[in-house]
Parts: structure tokens; C-alpha cells; sequence
């Protein structure tokens, strides 16, 4: 049997590191000599700054030099750490495929993303480190030296296996696998949404009712016919693993007040894995493609279990 | 007796009972482009089905536009065949009889009509009478009607009321039907497949695939390649994918799987599963649909 991978022969893979900063003027100091070093390699250079954090770094770099501007985090329906770290795996998967070269990466702490204790950090940087495990990717992120909170330093310390101190990297010891790390602090539940316009309990021989009711859902929205196909494959998938892999019966909701598809799958199982769907599956392995392809599909998917079971909210944007 | 809709030639006035949608869908379609082929003039009376049955005659490749705009092939609409309810059996009769002198007069070898009635609308006697009153009309006319009664919406008293007023039954044999998904064989290493496939029937199709290669490998006459028409295949979940990207490649290496007329929403989900990198798997789209016939 032919086995075709989707993984990059590239000898450079993920190299995550994090970074501290006392002021402003003290990141920028930090940040320069690492585009520096990415421009002086021909290397393209991917940031997620604050805008002034960029504008600074932009200026210094001159017009020659382009910044890719990652997809910042957030979303609509709440911020999700595990989608946005979909997202920069697809946009740094492009970037690495078109320049044929490692792509260096410069992110920084955002405050309105903290939530209530900022788990937000700790679950971003530990789904980085699955989603981009096989990237050719060099990703410094940047924290304050005191945030609000303590998690976030905590958070920090643990996900990233690297430590730029004094301009060099350091290995640290304490970095943990990231489904360790989030053992202790499972993924947030996202912002509540109110009573669904469609409610369905469902087996595993119902799944063709799940599928008719989002494509009744989507009826007469914006989505366009093939994109209504995608976004009823990516909650089939979702449904399937919750009757396959959850318990026997889940239930489907959905909310379709606003111009995107908000859905939510439910079952009473448990999540064995916190970080589903973030790598692409190996061509030979049958099981697990189908939250991969889920993810590529939806707009924002955001797994998260408490002592009900596992559930997993799904945007679908037209 | 029972027959074929291939050989339904011999049909005058049959019925149908069909186990499935995807079942009668099929039945009327072939029922229709047998006597499009014919240069038959084609009636169908539709019930809320002839959406289905004008997306299977694309399926199929049958071009309908052209007769449907030259009279050739008519749909009746849906309120007009209700409105037959406050009919009376004499003027049914007399309805059916002018419809055959009208095709007849217009230069066609024949007539055929099918579709169905809803049921709710009449009592299981009254229904009989009716199919006793048509049957009357065309009998030793080049008429042929097939009526369908599937098992989806007719109680089983009223299907074997209505059967023992037919002389014929048209049958068409499935590998398997669960309402969601038809198997059919269309030669021996061939099938087509059609519905949806998801978790709770895709272990048929690997079944499907290991009974065709298993043919494949032992008549010596046999096709090398398994081919599945996918044309009527509307939706595919990412394992059945995978299964048959899998099976491809575990193929002997002189047999290839072929999927034919492969819907885009199936193709993308295939192009997501691997399939452009299968050397033994094939996937070819439908073509675009042709002029008009």
C-alpha cells in the first residue's frame, strides 16, 4: 500500500519559545533582533502584534520587508484558543508550502483576550504546539513580565519547551506535553447562547435527521449550495463521533438567528483527548480525519467537556 | 407475473411497490426514459415525487428538457392530479381514454402513464375502483400505466388490496435498500450506489466492494476494474471516504476501483480523503448535463 503524507519533509519543525517583557519599549527591543535575523535568512516573517507593536516593527524593517498578519484570535460567538490555532497552522502551512523555507513567527500577549483568569494563553500555546508539530515554523510569543494573571506566566512556563533570555534560547526543563498542561486546565466553555432555534436527540442511526435539519437551517440562508454541503459534512462528522465515540445517544442544537450557523453537538461522553482534529491525520490511520475536516470546514470549533460530557460548538460563516 | 422495468414492454397496467424513496425514484425514471426511448408520449402524474425523478433522470443522463418543452414527456401538476378526487370513476375512465385518442391522434406509437395517488385522499376500496376503471380505458390500447404504491406511505392492507388488482408486478432487485441507501448491480463487476451513505450503513460498501473483487478475481472474463456509479450518491461521510480510498489501494495491483459520475459535493469530500493520491482509485465527475434529446 501507498502511503501519501501531508506531513513536511522539511529538517526544521516547530521551534516554540516565549518571551518576557517588562515595557513596551523593552518588547520592541526584544522583537528587533529576531526579524532581523528572520529578514537577514530570506525568510518570510508571520506576526500577531498589537497594531502599534506592528506598526513599530514595520517601521524599523522598511517598506522591502512584508509581515504576514496571522488571522488575530477571537471570534464572533467568543474567543476559542483551539481555533485560532486551526487557523494559524492553515496560514503558516501556506506561507512555509509557497517560500519552500522555514517561516519565523512573533506573537504577543493581548489583554482583552485573558477571559476571567487567562487559560485562554496556556490553552493557545499548548494547541500550537500540537497544530504546528510537524511546521517548519520558529514561534517566539511574547507575555509581560507581570501579567494579571499568574496562570498566563504559569501557562507560559509550561507550553513553551524554549526560553529566549538575554537573546538566546534556552531549553527548559519544566515543559510539558501539552495534553498534560491541559489536563489541569481543560478548555474553556464558550459564552452561553440562549435557548436553540432547533433542538434534536439523535443516535447513531439518526444521523441523516442531523443532517436534514441543518440543511432545513441553512434553507434560504446566504450560505451558498456548496458551502451548505461543506458545513452539513462538518456536522455529520461531529454528530458521527459523538454516537461512535461518546455515548449512544447526543443531541444537536442549533442557532440560526444570525447570518452565521451556530451549531452545537452534546453527548455525555468523555474527551479523551483534549486537542482533537488540530494535525492532519496520517493517510493510513481510517479513524480521526473527520474533526480534522470538521475544523478546516467551520469558521470557528471549540471542544470542550465538563462533569455533562463533551461538547463542541461549530461556526459556519456564509 | 413480475417483470423488469427493462423489460417492461410488456407492461399494460402494472404495479410497482417500492421498498424506499431511492427505490421508486428509480422505478419511475426508468419507467419514464423507456418510453422516451420508445418515442412514446409520457404522462406522469406527479405526488411531490417529480423533483426526485427529474434529478434521477439527470442522474441516469436522460435529457428531459426537450421533451418536456415539446409535449413529449408531461408533468401534471400536483393540484390538478388532486383535484381528481372529486372525479367520479365514469370521468376518470373518460379522462384516461382521451388522453390515449389525444397521444394517438398526435402521431405517437403509444402512451405511457405513472404515478401515484395519495392514498389518504380516497378509501382502499375506492382506490381499487379506480385502478379497476383504468385498467378498463387501456386494456387493447397501446397504453401502458404503471402505478406505484411504495411502502413508505401506503399501509401494507392497502398495497396487497391494490396488488391483487393488478395482473402485473414490476420489480427491481436491490443488493441492498435501507431506505437511506440503494445497492444495485448494473453487471457483474459493476453496481450502483445511491442515497447517502454515513456511519450506520457504510460497512455495506466495503461489503459491496470485497463481493465485486472477489468476482473480479475468479471469472476469468470478468472487468478489471470495479466500477460504482455514483451519479445518485448525495452524500458520503468522510469514513466512507476514507474506506474507499483504502480499498483501492489494497486492491491487487491489475484492479482499479472506478467511481463514476461523482456528484461535486462527493468529489470534494473524496480530493479531502486522499483520493487524487490513490493510484488505483479513479473518480470520474458526471458530465455535464447534454442537450436536449
Amino acid at each position: 500500500m501507498r502511503i501519501e503524507t501531508t506531513r513536511s519533509a522539511g529538517a526544521l519543525r516547530l521551534e516554540h519559545a516565549a518571551g518576557f517583557h517588562a515595557t513596551a519599549a523593552h518588547l520592541r527591543q526584544l522583537l528587533a533582533p529576531l526579524a532581523d535575523a528572520a529578514v537577514a535568512r530570506g525568510e518570510p516573517l508571520a506576526v500577531a502584534l498589537e497594531p502599534v507593536t506592528e506598526e513599530a516593527l514595520a517601521g524599523r524593517l522598511g517598506d522591502d520587508v512584508r509581515l504576514a498578519r496571522l488571522t488575530p484570535a477571537g471570534e464572533p460567538d467568543g474567543a476559542s484558543a483551539q481555533t485560532t490555532a486551526a487557523r494559524w497552522a492553515l496560514e503558516l502551512r501556506a506561507l512555509a508550502a509557497a517560500s519552500g523555507t522555514p517561516v519565523t513567527v512573533l506573537t504577543e500577549h493581548v489583554r482583552r483576550l485573558d477571559g476571567a483568569d487567562g487559560r485562554f494563553w496556556t490553552e493557545l500555546d499548548a494547541a500550537l504546539n500540537v497544530a504546528l508539530a510537524d511546521l517548519p515554523v520558529r514561534m517566539t510569543c511574547f507575555y509581560p513580565q507581570v501579567p494579571l494573571h499568574l496562570e498566563i506566566t504559569e501557562g507560559a512556563r509550561l507550553t513553551h519547551p524554549l526560553l529566549l533570555d538575554d537573546g538566546e534560547l534556552h531549553h527548559k526543563p519544566q515543559h510539558l506535553d501539552p495534553r498534560a498542561v491541559l489536563a489541569d486546565r481543560p478548555a474553556q466553555a464558550p459564552p452561553l447562547l440562549g435557548p436553540p432555534d432547533v433542538h434534536l436527540p439523535f443516535g447513531a442511526w439518526q444521523l441523516h435527521e442531523v443532517r436534514a435539519a441543518v440543511e432545513r437551517a441553512l434553507a434560504g440562508s446566504a450560505h451558498e449550495r456548496d458551502r451548505v454541503e461543506d458545513v452539513v459534512l462538518a456536522v455529520n462528522e461531529v454528530a458521527t463521533n459523538a454516537v461512535e465515540h461518546g455515548t449512544p445517544h447526543a443531541r444537536l442544537s442549533l442557532w440560526t438567528g444570525g447570518p452565521a450557523l451556530l451549531c452545537e453537538i452534546d453527548d455525555g461522553g468523555t474527551l479523551r483527548d483534549p486537542l482533537p482534529g488540530l494535525q492532519p491525520p496520517h493517510p493510513s490511520e481510517p479513524r480521526g480525519r473527520g474533526v480534522w475536516i470538521a475544523r478546516q470546514l467551520c469558521d470557528s470549533l471549540h471542544i470542550w467537556a465538563d462533569d455533562r460530557g463533551t461538547h463542541v460548538r461549530m461556526r459556519a460563516d456564509p | 407475473m413480475t417483470t423488469t422495468v427493462e423489460d417492461s414492454r410488456s407492461v399494460d397496467h402494472a404495479i410497482a411497490v417500492p421498498v424506499s424513496d431511492e427505490q421508486l425514484w428509480e422505478m419511475s425514471a426508468a419507467f419514464v426514459a423507456h418510453g422516451l426511448a420508445s418515442g412514446e408520449q409520457v404522462i406522469f402524474f406527479d405526488d411531490g415525487t417529480s423533483e426526485a425523478v427529474l434529478e434521477r433522470l439527470a442522474d441516469d443522463g436522460i435529457a428531459v428538457a426537450g421533451p418536456l418543452s415539446d409535449g413529449r414527456f408531461t408533468v401534471v401538476p400536483r393540484e390538478v392530479v388532486r383535484a381528481t378526487r372529486h372525479s367520479s370513476l365514469d370521468e376518470i375512465g373518460a379522462t384516461v381514454r382521451t388522453t390515449v385518442d389525444g397521444a394517438l391522434a398526435a402521431g405517437y406509437p403509444a402512451v405511457r402513464m405513472t404515478g401515484q395517488l395519495d392514498h389518504s385522499l380516497r378509501s382502499t376500496g375506492a382506490m381499487a375502483d379506480i385502478d379497476r376503471v383504468v385498467d378498463a380505458a387501456v386494456r387493447g390500447r397501446p397504453a401502458r400505466v404503471l402505478c406505484c404504491y411504495d411502502r413508505v406511505r401506503y399501509p401494507d392492507d392497502v398495497v396487497e388490496a391494490l396488488r391483487a388488482v393488478h395482473s402485473t408486478e414490476v420489480v427491481a432487485p436491490a443488493i441492498y435498500d435501507d431506505g437511506l441507501l440503494r445497492i444495485t448491480a448494473t453487471g457483474v463487476a459493476s453496481a450502483r450506489v445511491a442515497g447517502e451513505v454515513d456511519h450506520s450503513n457504510r460497512p455495506r460498501i466495503r461489503k459491496l466492494l470485497e463481493a465485486a473483487l472477489d468476482t473480479a478475481l475468479r471469472a476469468p472474463d470478468a472487468p478489471p476494474d470495479i466500477t460504482l456509479d455514483l451519479s445518485s450518491l448525495r452524500f458520503l461521510d468522510v469514513a466512507g471516504a476514507v474506506g474507499l480510498v483504502h480499498a483501492a489501494e489494497e486492491f491487487p495491483s491489475a484492479h482499479r476501483l472506478v467511481l463514476a459520475g461523482v456528484r461535486p459535493g462527493v468529489q470534494r469530500v473524496l480530493d479531502r480523503c486522499g483520493a487524487p493520491f490513490a493510484a488505483q482509485l479513479v473518480v470520474g465527475t458526471r458530465p455535464e448535463p447534454g442537450g436536449d434529446g
